[in-house]
């Protein structure tokens, strides 16, 4: 042991501090000017580190699913041939273009104008909280409040705004709720992120019937702001009983892959009406006026993770 | 002088490449910290006094990189404490990796429940039961698993870089 006499006193000194920033920062909340000046400051270096490390980072992803690439080997053999002409593109450029595809094929049903984005970092600080930063900030047109999809629905919010970067608050964190509505009727709830757990859709109808395999949508809020309507957000894999209780509760497993992020847009405007239930993911058997029971839809978003069964209404 | 420049470089890497590549990896349970890793290897180097400046600087500094979302001060004051506690332990990575691997996972978890605790505290409704047992689970298991690859590269660089400890 070292003589700590001075030490403690630098600690004592240090943590009265920390604990005098906690206080002061806790009251300015998410968007406080702090956070705009790091976004300035820390951003433009995340961004170009993303440029980098991003290839690095799906490749070790890539590893985790070795064993489910060995039992496609036999199918990907026949794609050889189609695959050489592909081969000038990574597998990373290939992926990235399929996800612009995907969400300007959204945004072009929607008539959404929106700006296109990477992401360049993602929030963990010791894995409670679910937030990212993507490469475009205020000089794209990006204010705080406003929408953020990919290819298969709702990402999340934006927080704070740099010249360059914003942070975005994923839907799937704690923090995250947004007004919901289930597909082809009226009924209308919040959709709140669990962290590691399960989304949740709360219905504020105890009259109300949730189905498993129903699918949400955002209800949109006053102004648009800060969410559009109409943009998917998952579909019901649980219904919680909840006797006597005055709201209805379910399991929600989102389209959107949290854990794959890369192409993301974010919504700067919105046309003032958008049809119903118009950017679903099409189903097999489409029904106009009863949604279906449980036919899942043809393209589950959420890649890397399986989708879960259906489990039995209660 | 060199050894607060090398430790300013070795932190601000951990965090970039924390944010840039570890947090984005698909890994079950949670992810390695690799600010903690670099801070206790810097700490048994440098001693309690600078351990605790340099935990309360990476904190301070984990707290503000995008897209960090919590009160500002919370991971400088978890990180301060475990730059304490390590330089207290002088020079304990050059004794065994057992001993090095110890040290790390009290430190992992002496993060994480003070982080929670503090957000516990202000009401955060991110800090739950099962969020710190994920929270304490992943820490303390990636970075046990990683500290006999990274914490003697940083202390022996920061030996290098000032071979003379004068403290």
């Amino acid at each position: 042991m070292r003589d700590s006499g001075r030490a403690r006193v630098v600690l004592a000194v240090l943590l009265l501090t920390a604990f005098t920033l906690i206080t002061l920062d806790y009251r300015s909340g998410s968007g406080g000017p702090l956070r705009r000046v790091a976004n300035a400051v820390f951003g433009p270096i995340e961004n170009a580190v993303g440029d980098v490390v991003r290839p690095i980072g799906s490749f070790f992803s890539g590893l985790g699913h070795l064993s489910s690439y060995k039992s496609d080997n036999a199918k990907l053999r026949k794609e050889v041939a189609q695959l050489r002409s592909q081969l000038r593109l990574t597998d990373a450029e290939r992926a990235r273009l399929a996800d612009e595809e995907k969400l300007l094929h959204l945004d072009q049903i929607a008539q959404f104008r929106i700006v296109t984005a990477r992401v360049s970092a993602v929030g963990g600080s010791l894995d409670f909280e679910s937030t990212a930063t993507i490469d475009v900030g205020s000089r794209d047109g990006i204010t705080a409040n406003m929408t953020v999809i990919d290819g298969d629905g709702l990402v999340g919010k934006t927080l704070s705004v740099g010249p360059t970067t914003t942070t975005v608050l994923l839907a799937n964190d704690v923090k995250f709720s947004a007004g919901a509505r289930l597909e082809s009727s009226q009924l209308i709830g919040h959709v709140d992120g669990g962290g590691r757990g399960p989304m949740t859709f709360t219905l504020l109808d105890s009259q109300g019937s949730i189905k498993v395999g129903s699918r949400l949508v955002t209800f949109g809020d006053i102004g648009q702001k800060p969410f559009v309507p109409e943009v998917p957000i998952g579909r019901v894999t649980r219904v919680v009983p909840t006797p006597g209780a005055l709201t209805r509760t379910a399991e929600v497993t989102p389209y959107v892959g949290f854990d794959s992020l890369d192409v993301v847009g974010v919504v700067v405007s919105a046309p003032r009406t958008i049809k119903r239930d118009s950017l679903l993911p099409p189903t097999p058997t489409p029904t106009p006026s009863t949604p279906p029971p449980s036919t899942p839809p043809a393209t589950p978003a959420a890649t890397g993770s399986p989708s879960p069964t259906p489990s039995r209404t209660h | 002088m060199r050894r607060g420049l090398l430790a300013a470089v070795v932190v601000l890497t951990a965090l970039l490449l924390q944010a840039g590549l570890v947090n984005p990896l698909d890994l079950p349970v949670g992810h390695p910290d690799l600010v903690l890793l670099c801070v206790v290897a810097l700490a048994v180097v440098a001693g309690p006094t600078w351990g605790t400046v340099l935990g309360f600087g990476a904190g301070l500094a984990a707290d503000v990189m995008p897209p960090a979302d919590h009160a500002l001060g919370r991971l400088a004051m978890a990180y301060a404490l475990v730059g304490y506690a390590a330089g207290l332990l002088e020079d304990v990575e050059e004794r065994s990796v057992i001993t090095t691997v110890a040290v790390v996972a009290g430190a992992s978890a002496a993060v994480v429940l003070v982080f929670a605790g503090v957000g516990a505290l202000l009401g955060d409704a991110r800090v739950g039961t099962s969020s710190v047992a994920d929270s304490l689970t992943a820490t303390i298991l990636y970075d046990v698993i990683l500290a006999p690859f990274i914490v003697p590269l940083v202390s022996g660089a920061a030996r290098r870089a000032e071979p003379v400890t004068t403290y």
